[in-house]
């Protein structure tokens, strides 16, 4: 140890200062840790103030245009499968992707896919795949329901017009993700010219999609698939992509329908094979919640009505546990159940095994010999058993009557009984009819709990009334015993509401269920006398209901009668029976009166009738009729207030009598004891629900009304809800206002104190009360036991060890706190507390201050983002913890639940002529938009599109769910927001087109086609557009001229006709301005009497008699009211793309080779015009005379001088030659003409020579010239030569000299 | 089209109208009072037709001979200017209330004039409708500019003559609604209004109505509205309106007002009436919830119609009148509301704070305005 210290090293110690530090500073480089703007302020300054908020500007722009108006997110915790379509032209190889993808995906090979395809692809996501065959229907279809689409195209071949007729379909629809998958690239053996064609390709991919769009290379095929590693990769993009939600499906449930069931009874089709069936749809919910009963469109089909939704377990559902990254190969499960794939089926009530799939033996069967399995088939081909075959088979009564079938009969039989005891031991015998009855059953059952003991005793009659039934063959049974064709079930029926009037006449034996089991004891003795005096009752009453279906006048004394009968009975017949009951009651009375007492109810029987007085007829609605009773019967709670309810109201009979016995103590506060016994009722929360809607079904039945049925032609059966309806609340009274609501007496203190502290004057909630929050503020300083962080400077304090000491030991010397802190653990959870309270208070000013930035004030799109977030997650909370059979009910059924939609009257050819390969659909209609109006579009002619569209020539559009046809009528909209129809679409610009059709929210988008038909070449799409409006009626003007002419004409007023046929007409348009063609303006101002609807009209200037004068004015267009669903999906297969609806006027002339005639008053011809031909001028004598002299006519030109050249001239005569001069003279000119020609000739010639002769004379000249030229030139050398030596001789002579 | 609803007698007719427009469904009445000495559609409701009619565009009606049975098939709504005479046999209130549940799903604003009673015994008063409903239709239409309403004249039973104007913007969708705390009463305010009487009849109902009110909370005011007849036409009468306003911008509202004259019953005494409206009012208070209990339906309708979004509400106990119409409203929309009874929490255990409340919860329909024109 000791060794250790001692071996330890000195350390090294680093320098700080001296040589040494410099130098290691020396060595590193400095760093610059200051930034640009800190380090030169100055030139981060702003110096042109214009610029930086330009700048500020441009950045907000920015910043701003990145951001959307936030939606609620409503995607669900589970989200459907997504829809992948794949589409294309026709041999691009559509069913082989599909086929790799689904490998690719599942492992599986499927031999025969048709229609939907689920798949699990991912831990958390399902894909649908479906292809889309070349049909227009299925791609607009398609679009309105994929969230991707596959886009295939033949590289070899290039661009189809379907692509891009499938691109303007999505773009309408709201543009789901589109990717470009390119195939057939092994067709290109040149690796350049494959690179050139991608690259077009792409770049017009883009053009159409948008820059940057996926397009993927399929290059080759490999025994038949594309290469596994592309698909492969394709696969991931698949399962990896995001959507954006579309409008449309945002707001607009629907069910890609992956399989459908015709539930039609067989029965049915056997009576008619073109009956309208019911059908069952299953899939996915995808969009929104999809309400139960709501209206659906199929496309291809109609619109319908759901009968009923269920939700079904999820047939491919996503794993639940993840163990590890990748799915596991069970759990890639594969459902697609009209490709026989799939294996379990689940429907509402029964589970199926697929059998039919790929492990089917087809081929097996197929080898079988037919004979051998013809008893199967002619058994399965069965339409009806043996039993319906006799339920088929009627009687006729009357011979007018309408034959009874054993169907109607049906009702007749007996219902089975259902024994139930419940929990307070009393035995309920549902009686179980079919379906249809049962409901009545039920309902009745709710309504008379209360009288059961009537029911009883009745029910002893159903003895008789078989006896009766048996004799019903018998048809010379007279109307009297009419009532006797009902059957048993229907007698109970007649019989309960004979009960009521029973109740209604003779209320004291209304019982309490104690009492009711007595009774029935005691009634079990009384058998037989009850029933013979309910027999004759019986029969009376149901007289009595037939009676109320013939006249609604009648019924009235008809029903007093009945009572005044029944209670003649009772009283009579029923002595013996009566005094049981009496004793019976007298027992029951005073047990109850000690049961009232217990529940500490002071109120007494009696009090209790003023009670009902002041809660009015309110209680005795919900208590009697529409509670449902049966389900709450296990509630211990509210079968107590029901007891008690029943209770008063025996009591309040009973009591009648003895009212005058009992004091009046009980009268104090009763109201105040009502109301708030009535608020007590209302309080009990859980049986709000039922209250307010009833069992779901009960009040679905009352809904409807009364759909009487009818037995026989003959007889209808009141229903009982009706008839209770009628004597209650049918004809209430309309009002808002809660007029009969109780009432407590304010005045007094005690009442007065109950809303004490709904008053800022009154007691404050903890958390929000003012005094609270300060001492939890002060208490909380003390909580941070001195510690604390000056902001401003940063530090922190705190406490120390002794300080702390010192604190507590305050805390310990105030013997408040001292004794509020017993112990250690409970000082502990204080602070515990304390601190909790602190980190909300802190949390909330965070919330408050702190998160936004620069705890500036937060902007308005963060503030809304927040809002939509806050829905959002309670849109998602809400209803989360409940059952899912309750959920459905409150927001119906989510989307990703897998549903099965029950639906009736679908025409038998959707069934019939079914085929998988036809995207089928079932979209939801919201409220209104089942009804049809004039709908304003704001539409363009497609630019590919050749021709311009005709106003109301047929158009098929699409929009919404919805594929129809219907007649459009263009117009525009002129400046003063008039709309002016339009012969024809105008070439390059949006127009409206208003048509009737169905009402579809505004901004849908909108497609139309003229033809449907594949074989027609060009672009099918003519036009597209969005809804603008819609109404039940149009103005649409066509402008109109009215041409009258004047007959009369004073100054500048005028009388003017034919423009107007009646006075009337004339009053309409006083006032209008009209013109004449010469452009002078004026006023209609009042018809006048004789030509009938002339008038006086006064212009700006006098016009003329022959002048026309029209008047401009409008005219109403009528929009045709014709729409038709396009309904591809009921024609035959063959036939499906051949949808023709109403054809073009011109389409029909055409076909039938029609021409229109010709109008020949419209045919231009060619414009004839007579030379006119002038008389000669005359001007009269006596005129001339007075002209001067230039204007005088002139009457001849004068004579020409004799001897002149004129004169000559004009008096030659003229030569004719002899045959012999002329030919003379011919020659002659001949002659002349060939000298002439001689002379010409020679004297050009002599001109040329001429010409060279001067040439050349010229030419000598020159070179004459010269020679002289060179000899001067040499003579003046020799000259100067002389000269010079001449000169240089005299120099040297002169030098000489010198 | 769509398939139509059937129902029976006249009760809640006007929601059934209402609610027929809104989802445009058609829908038949039938046995209108049969039973009823004066049987088939009263003068009043009649006018009601008529006056949807004015509303609506293409809105076909047909009523049998005895007018025990109508059938109605809505058009769309367009709204614009109106004028409208109601019945005298209702106030004006009994219109007025389905005009504003109609008005902000017109294709253009509403404006409409509406003549009659504006206050008596039986109807939501003109004032009351102006006072509660008014704060919670503000609530739903995103901005309240153009929504509007004065009182232009008062008119009592049974001869009328008053005249009310309501103005209301159009919108595309409603916004969401959640209102759960309707905090605490803060003040009382009211109108005491005296028509064709002495003004000393307005006094006397402030002062009985004011003894009672101040024992709770001192900010009580209650205002006069004297208003002169308006030659023969009006009959006399008076009454009281007092509202309660809480911290949250909750409402409620309670009224009272005199017999009408010639009803056969012996002329009110403007005390009692004052002090019946006191305490109406603070059975109002006692029952609770963030709307009155004449709005309640009115609110839990707009709640219904608005995107697939939750909507939440607190209420006292429901009236017999919205348990009805919610019966109705989900026939028409097949919205169902989540009921609770509102759990008190520990902290409000021991509060005075009249009976136990409900709080709705439903998804909305989906609904748009169809009728309004997009630019």
């Amino acid at each position: 140890m000791d060794e250790d210290i001692f071996d330890k090293k000195k350390q090294h110690r680093e320098r700080h200062a001296g040589r040494k530090a410099e130098k290691k500073k020396g060595k590193n480089e400095h760093q610059q840790d200051l930034t640009a703007q800190q380090r030169n302020p100055k030139a981060f300054a702003i110096n042109s103030v214009k610029k930086a908020q330009r700048q500020f500007h441009r950045a907000q722009d920015l910043k701003t245009k990145k951001q959307h108006i936030p939606l609620v997110d409503r995607t669900p915790v589970e989200p459907p499968p997504i829809v992948v379509a794949i589409v294309g032209p026709p041999k691009v190889g559509k069913s082989t992707l599909l086929r790799c993808l689904i490998k690719n995906f599942t492992r599986q090979n499927l031999s025969e896919i048709n229609g939907p395809v689920t798949i699990v692809c991912g831990k958390k996501r399902r894909v649908t795949f479906i292809e889309c065959n070349n049909d227009i229907n299925s791609m607009i279809d398609i679009a309105k329901v994929a969230d991707l689409c596959l886009l295939l195209v033949d590289a070899s071949f290039g661009f189809e017009m379907e692509v891009f007729e499938f691109l303007n379909i999505c773009q309408v629809h709201g543009f789901p993700r589109i990717m470009g998958v390119l195939t057939h690239l092994d067709y290109f053996k040149d690796n350049k010219q494959l690179k050139k064609r991608k690259k077009l390709l792409k770049h017009r991919f883009w053009t159409e999609v948008y820059q940057g769009a996926k397009l993927f290379y399929l290059s080759g095929m490999v025994h038949g698939e594309y290469q596994r590693t592309e698909v492969k990769n394709l696969g991931r993009f698949i399962s990896v992509m995001k959507f954006r939600p579309l409008q449309w499906r945002t707001t607009h449930p629907y069910v890609f329908v992956d399989r459908l069931e015709d539930i039609t009874p067989p029965q049915d089709l056997h009576l008619d094979q073109k009956c309208d069936r019911t059908v069952c749809f299953y899939g996915f919910v995808r969009g929104v919640n999809f309400k139960n009963h709501c209206g659906v469109h199929i496309p291809g089909c109609g619109d319908l009505r759901v009968r009923d939704m269920a939700f079904l377990p999820d047939p491919c559902p996503l794993p639940e546990k993840l163990k590890k990254r990748s799915l596991v190969d069970k759990e890639k499960l594969i459902y697609a159940p009209m490709s026989g794939v799939g294996g379990i089926v689940y429907d509402k009530d029964a589970v199926y095994i697929d059998l039919g799939g790929s492990h089917s033996h087809k081929d097996q069967k197929l080898d079988k010999g037919e004979d051998e399995n013809e008893m199967v088939t002619s058994m399965g081909d069965l339409q009806a058993g043996v039993d319906e075959k006799i339920a088929q088979s009627q009687v006729q009564i009357f011979t007018d009557s309408a034959p009874i079938t054993s169907v109607d009969a049906e009702s007749f039989k007996l219902p089975s009984v259902n024994v139930v005891v419940d929990s307070t031991g009393r035995q309920r015998r549902k009686a179980v009819f079919s379906t249809a009855d049962e409901q009545v059953m039920i309902d009745e059952e709710e309504e008379d709990d209360s009288e059961d003991l009537d029911e009883e005793d009745l029910d002893e009659t159903e003895a008789e009334d078989s006896k009766n039934t048996a004799s019903m063959v018998n048809k010379s049974q007279t109307v009297q015993n009419e009532s006797l064709i009902f059957d048993e079930s229907e007698e109970e029926d007649e019989r309960r509401s004979i009960k009521k009037a029973v109740r209604k006449s003779d209320k004291k034996i209304s019982p309490t269920k104690k009492l009711r089991s007595k009774l029935a004891d005691v009634l079990d003795e009384n058998e037989s006398e009850v029933e013979e005096n309910f027999d004759s009752d019986a029969e009376y009453d149901l007289r009595d209901v037939s009676d109320r279906d013939d006249d609604g006048s009648e019924e009235e004394p008809m029903r007093k009668k009945a009572k005044v009968v029944s209670r003649r009975t009772v009283q009579t017949g029923n002595d013996e029976l009566r005094k049981k009951l009496k004793e019976v009651i007298e027992s029951v009375e005073s047990k109850l009166g000690n049961q009232v007492k217990k529940k500490n109810r002071k109120v007494s029987a009696n009090g209790l009738e003023d009670l009902e007085n002041s809660v009015g007829e309110y209680d005795s609605d919900i208590m009697t009729g529409k509670l449902d009773k049966e389900d709450d019967e296990s509630d211990e709670e509210e079968e107590l207030s029901a007891d008690e309810e029943k209770a008063s109201d025996e009591e309040e009979e009973a009591s009648d009598e003895e009212e005058e016995e009992s004091g009046l103590q009980w009268k104090t506060n009763i109201a105040q004891k009502a109301a708030e016994a009535f608020y007590e009722r209302q309080a009990v929360g859980a049986n709000l629900r039922k209250l307010i809607y009833g069992s779901t079904e009960q009040t679905r039945n009352e809904t409807q009304g009364e759909e009487e049925e009818e037995i026989g032609g003959l007889f209808k059966i009141a229903s009982r809800a009706t008839l209770k309806a009628n004597l209650v609340t049918m004809d209430e009274f309309d009002c808002t206002k809660w007029s009969n609501a109780p009432i407590q007496d304010f005045t007094a203190e005690s009442v007065l104190e109950s809303v004490r502290d709904c008053f800022v004057t009154g007691n404050w909630k903890e958390s929000e009360n003012a005094e609270e929050l300060l001492r939890m503020d002060d208490d909380s300083d003390f909580d941070m036991e001195g510690d604390f962080e000056d902001l401003e400077t940063g530090e922190i304090h705190k406490v120390s060890d002794k300080d702390q000491k010192a604190i507590s030991d305050q805390e310990d010397s105030d013997p408040i706190n001292k004794k509020t802190s017993t112990g250690p653990v409970d000082e502990e959870a204080e602070r515990q507390k304390l601190i909790e309270k602190k980190m909300k208070l802190k949390e909330r000013f965070d919330a408050e201050y702190d998160e936004t930035e620069g705890g500036g004030q937060k902007s308005f799109y963060e503030e809304l983002k927040q809002e939509v977030d806050a829905q959002a997650n309670m849109n998602k909370s809400e209803f989360e913890g409940l059952d899912d059979e309750i959920r459905v009910q409150y927001e119906g059924f989510r989307p990703g639940m897998y549903v099965r939609i029950e639906i009736s009257h679908v025409p038998c050819e959707l069934v019939s002529n079914f085929d998988p390969t036809y995207p089928l659909i079932v979209g939801a209609l919201l409220p209104g938009e089942e009804n049809i109006g004039y709908v304003q579009v704001r539409l363009k002619k497609h630019r590919w599109h050749k021709r311009i569209l005709k106003t109301r020539d047929p158009l098929t559009v699409s929009m919404g769910w919805r594929r129809f046809q219907t007649l459009p009528l263009y117009s525009i909209q002129d400046h003063n927001m008039r709309n002016r129809s339009l012969k024809y679409t105008p070439e390059h610009l949006h127009c409206m087109a208003t048509f009737w059709g169905p009402i579809t929210p505004q901004g849908t988008g909108m497609l139309a086609i003229q033809s449907m038909n594949s074989s027609e070449p060009g672009f099918r799409i003519s036009a597209t557009g969005s809804v603008v409006d819609q109404d039940k009626s149009t103005q649409i003007m066509k402008k109109l001229k009215l041409v009258g002419t004047p007959f009369k004409i004073y100054r500048k007023t005028a009388f003017i006709e034919g423009m107007f046929s009646s006075s009337l007409e004339v009053a309409k348009f006083e006032g209008a301005s009209i013109k004449t063609v010469s452009g002078i303006r004026g006023q209609i101002k009042k018809a006048v009497r004789k030509p009938e609807g002339s008038f006086r009209a006064t212009f700006e200037d006098k016009i003329v008699l022959s002048d026309i004068v029209f008047v401009r004015t409008w005219f109403r267009v009528d929009v045709p009211r014709f729409y038709t669903a396009v309904t591809s999906l009921l024609l035959p297969a063959s036939e499906k793309n051949k949808w023709q609806g109403v054809k073009t006027v011109g389409q029909l002339k055409r076909e039938r080779s029609v021409r229109a005639e010709v109008n020949t008053d419209h045919l231009y011809l060619p414009v004839l015009r007579e030379e006119k031909v002038f008389a000669p001028l005359v001007v009269p004598r006596s005129l001339q005379r007075q002209l001067p002299y230039d204007y005088k006519p002139k009457a001849e030109v004068a004579a020409p001088l004799p001897g002149s050249k004129r004169d000559i001239e004009g008096k030659r005569v003229a030569v004719v030659l002899e045959p012999k001069e002329r030919k003379v003279l011919g020659l002659m000119k001949i002659l002349k003409t060939r000298y002439t020609e001689r002379q010409d000739k020679l004297h050009k010639e002599a001109v040329q020579r001429i010409k060279e002769h001067r040439k050349k004379v010229e030419a000598s000249e020159e070179q004459k010239l010269k020679r002289q030229r060179e000899l001067k030139q040499k003579v003046s050398r020799v000259l100067s030569k002389m000269e010079a030596k001449k000169e240089r001789d005299f120099g040297k002579i002169r030098k000489k000299k010198r | 089209m769509s398939s139509s609803n059937i129902y029976q007698g006249s009760e809640s007719f006007r929601v059934r109208l209402v609610l027929s427009i809104l989802s445009g469904r058609p829908i038949r009445i039938v046995k209108i009072r049969t039973q009823d000495d004066n049987p088939g559609l009263h003068e009043y409701e009649a006018g009601f037709i008529r006056l949807l009619d004015k509303i609506t565009n293409g809105t076909k009606v047909e009523v049998n001979e005895t007018g025990t049975a109508i059938y109605f098939q809505p058009g769309l709504l367009v709204g614009g200017p109106i004028e409208h005479d109601c019945s005298c046999q209702r106030g004006i209130g009994y219109y007025l209330e389905s005009v504003m549940q109609l008005a902000p799903f017109c294709k253009k604003p509403l404006k409409i004039v509406l003549r009659g009673v504006t206050n008596d015994q039986v109807d939501t008063s003109v004032d009351a409708l102006k006072c509660v409903f008014f704060p919670i239709l503000r609530r739903f239409v995103v901005d309240d500019e153009g929504l509007d309403m004065k009182i232009n004249r008062r008119g009592a039973p049974p001869l009328g003559g008053g005249e009310v104007f309501f103005s209301c913007p159009v919108r595309k969708q409603l916004r969401p609604f959640q209102f759960l705390d309707p905090g605490l009463i803060k003040r009382i305010r009211g109108t005491a209004y005296a028509v064709q009487v002495s003004p000393a009849m307005a006094n006397r109902m402030v002062e009985s109505a004011k003894g009672l009110l101040l024992k709770v909370i001192p900010d009580v005011f209650i205002t006069t509205d004297h208003r002169k007849g308006v030659g023969k036409k009006g009959s006399p009468g008076y009454g009281i309106v007092l509202i309660a306003e809480t911290t949250k911008g909750a409402f409620l509202v309670a009224e009272s007002s005199s017999n009408p004259i010639n009803s056969g019953k012996p002329p009110s005494v403007p005390e009692d009436i004052g002090l019946e409206a006191a305490n109406r009012l603070l059975q109002e208070i006692y029952r609770g919830g963030c709307v009155d209990s004449n709005c309640q339906s009115s609110t839990l309708l707009f709640m219904a119609l608005y995107q697939k979004d939750v909507s939440k509400i607190m209420t006292g106990p429901l009236s017999p009148y919205t348990i009805k119409f919610l019966r109705t409203l989900r026939d028409f929309f097949g919205t169902q509301f989540k009921v609770e009874t509102k759990q008190r929490s520990h902290e409000e255990e021991d509060l005075r704070t009249g009976c136990d409340k409900v709080i709705l919860t439903c998804i909305g329909v989906g609904y748009t305005n169809l009728s309004k024109t997009v630019a």
